[in-house]
């Protein structure tokens, strides 16, 4: 089976792509007026190139598109590239919008409480089973995850785990459900990533694009 | 509770092929196996398990985390099935074969097993059709191979066909002159790998700015390889690097309509390749259709050599769907000679074993798109 001609475009829904759209504008991509109506069912958009179309999806989803081929290029966090390790995607460009962290939190009233290192298992809800799991085994700690798709903050309070490992932006959502970050994983934004056989087999469309957004990132 | 197994399902990864595919992908096999014989390449058939003490040996150990393990009840030792069959064939060519003259030229065929499939490619067992030329470091033998893989990919019908070239050498020759610690080339290694040009700055000083260059070196082989020459390398990779300029201009004489492209950071399963080495895409295919370059037999301190193997699944990807060969129905009691004219055509006769009312109904019903109708070739409506 044999994938598209038209180069596609995977954007992710949701609180980063207000940051990514002037990016792509900058880019020099207009996507057609249906991408901004909410009302809109459409998945897949036409852009002022006819050889690029975007699609929006859900931030997992990008890499999983981009990493099948079904997508050529991408805008992922590096916490969704950490998360699956995916071999066939490439991550060539930082973008440097979307600024978060990935961190361990606990609550306020048990941080300093015990000793970390006598730990030999915790329990933690996490979108990131992966890297929750890797982290803590690199110290000799085994991780239980408990996977959850949102509202992390209100397992400790509910009994659900101790802690808990999600993105940080200001704090604020740990804060008014009293949690404090107690651990950094990693420092996270947004990517430009490709599919590794398309910038193989159309190394100068896709290099072309990558070096459009890489003007257009600098720029900013 | 367990519930009772369905009698069509399979472990994870694994599949039947029916008709027509798996006519479809021994004809692909075959295809490409003759144009390694009609190259010289001599047929060896290495068995499915061996000692695992000597199939993870070298270059094999790769493949450790992929090889299923049994223990032999008759030798009490640890037997692994292949997840790859070069290893087993540099172990021919090493002992077996010794004493045959060099360079050698062997070419095989066959299945493997894999604990897991890739996250894009959960095929546990694949084919591999595979060629290995041994006891030579000639350039002309770099050539030879990449080639000749692409002449078996487009043989069995795979259009499109593009060859990325790499150095594995490179980054551990810049990363030695530069005097990087274990963990430094540990974290640059995985940042190269997904081409995170971010986390390759992030490493800091001389070695991510030289590193960084090379990241962005890769592309189109002609345009990569003047950003490569513009660089200025080690010894050791400077060798490396007219090596490989040299191969590229030889491959671009020798089959100027494959797109190249020159990728001197790819490292990943390359990690016991020891020159240049190539993986294989087609345009509009996931995944590779096979991989191959230069290594060394034995521990590392064996013969010179280079080869490749062909991924059978994912050239399957890559082709179109082929005629399908066409099929006559031959009524009980019809002349057998006109049916084996007919085979001597090209025709797939289906007999039938009983006498039937209806011919075309009875064809119809076998797949058949005619019948025989005494010397003469009926086509159904």
């Amino acid at each position: 089976m044999r994938g598209n001609e038209t180069l596609v475009l995977a954007l992710p829904k949701g609180r980063i792509l207000g940051e990514v759209i002037p990016l792509v504008r900058r880019a020099g991509i207009e996507i057609e007026p249906a991408f901004d109506d909410p009302d809109s069912r459409q998945l897949r958009f036409a852009t002022s190139h006819p050889g690029l179309d975007v699609i929006r999806v859900r931030n997992f989803d990008v890499a999983t598109f981009v990493a099948f081929g079904a997508a050529h290029l991408g805008v992922a966090g590096n916490d969704v590239l950490m998360e699956f390790e995916y071999l066939d995607i490439y991550a060539p460009l930082d973008l440097k919008v979307g600024h978060c962290r990935l961190a361990v939190a606990a609550p306020a009233e048990d941080a300093g409480r015990d000793d970390p290192a006598r730990w030999s298992q915790v329990r933690i809800a996490t979108k990131y089973p992966e890297i929750t799991r890797r982290h803590f085994a690199r110290r000799g700690v085994q991780a239980e995850c408990i996977k959850l798709n949102g509202a992390m903050e209100l397992a400790p309070s509910l009994g659900l785990s101790r802690q808990i490992v999600d993105l940080v932006q200001t704090g604020s959502t740990l804060r008014a459900n009293g949690l404090v970050e107690i651990e950094h994983i990693a420092d996270i934004t947004s990517r430009l990533i490709v599919n590794r056989a398309a910038l193989k087999t159309r190394a100068e469309e896709v290099t072309g694009w990558i070096e459009r957004f890489r003007e257009a990132a600098d720029a900013a | 509770m367990n519930e009772p197994l369905h009698p069509a399902l399979l472990p994870q990864g694994l599949r039947d092929l029916l008709p027509p595919d798996a006519a479809i992908e021994a004809g692909v096999v075959a295809r490409q196996m003759a144009v390694l014989a009609s190259h010289g390449y001599q047929r060896v058939k290495p068995p499915l398990v061996e000692f695992e003490e000597n199939l993870l040996a070298g270059a094999g150990a790769a493949m450790a985390p992929e090889t299923f393990r049994l223990m032999d009840p008759i030798s009490q030792r640890m037997i692994g099935l292949r997840a790859d069959m070069t290893p087993q064939v540099a172990r021919i060519a090493m002992t077996r074969l010794g004493k045959a003259p060099r360079p050698l030229r062997l070419c095989y065929a066959g299945q493997v097993l894999r604990v897991r499939g890739g996250e894009t490619r959960p095929e546990r067992q694949v084919g591999q059709v595979g060629a290995e030329l041994i006891g030579t470091d000639a350039i002309t033998a770099d050539v030879e191979v990449v080639t000749l893989a692409a002449a078996a990919l487009a043989a069995s019908g795979v259009a499109g066909l593009s060859v990325d070239l790499t150095l594995p050498t490179l980054v551990p020759a810049v990363c030695a002159a530069l005097g990087l610690g274990a963990a430094a080339v540990d974290a640059l290694r995985a940042a190269l790998d997904h081409k995170d040009a971010a986390a390759v700055a992030a490493v800091g000083g001389r070695a991510a700015l030289l590193l960084g260059k090379l990241l962005a070196a890769a592309g189109a082989a002609t345009k990569a390889l003047a950003s490569l020459d513009a660089l200025d390398l080690p010894p050791a990779a400077a060798a490396e690097r007219a090596r490989l300029a040299a191969v590229v201009a030889a491959v671009q004489r020798a089959a100027p309509d494959l797109a190249i492209t020159v990728d001197p950071v790819e490292n990943r399963g390359f990690e016991y390749h020891t020159g240049v080495s190539f993986t294989l895409f087609a345009r509009g295919v996931r995944g590779e259709l096979g991989r191959g370059g230069r290594y060394r037999t034995g521990n590392g301190d064996g013969e010179a050599a280079t080869g490749f193997t062909l991924y059978t699944d994912t050239v399957l990807r890559a082709l179109p769907a082929p005629a399908p060969v066409p099929r006559l129905y031959v009524p009980l009691g019809a002349d057998p000679d006109a049916a084996a004219r007919r085979r001597g055509e090209g025709w797939a006769t289906v007999a039938g074993l009983a006498p039937v009312a209806d011919a075309a109904a009875e064809a119809k019903r076998l797949d058949c798109g005619h019948w025989l109708d005494g010397d003469q070739i009926l086509a159904l409506e």
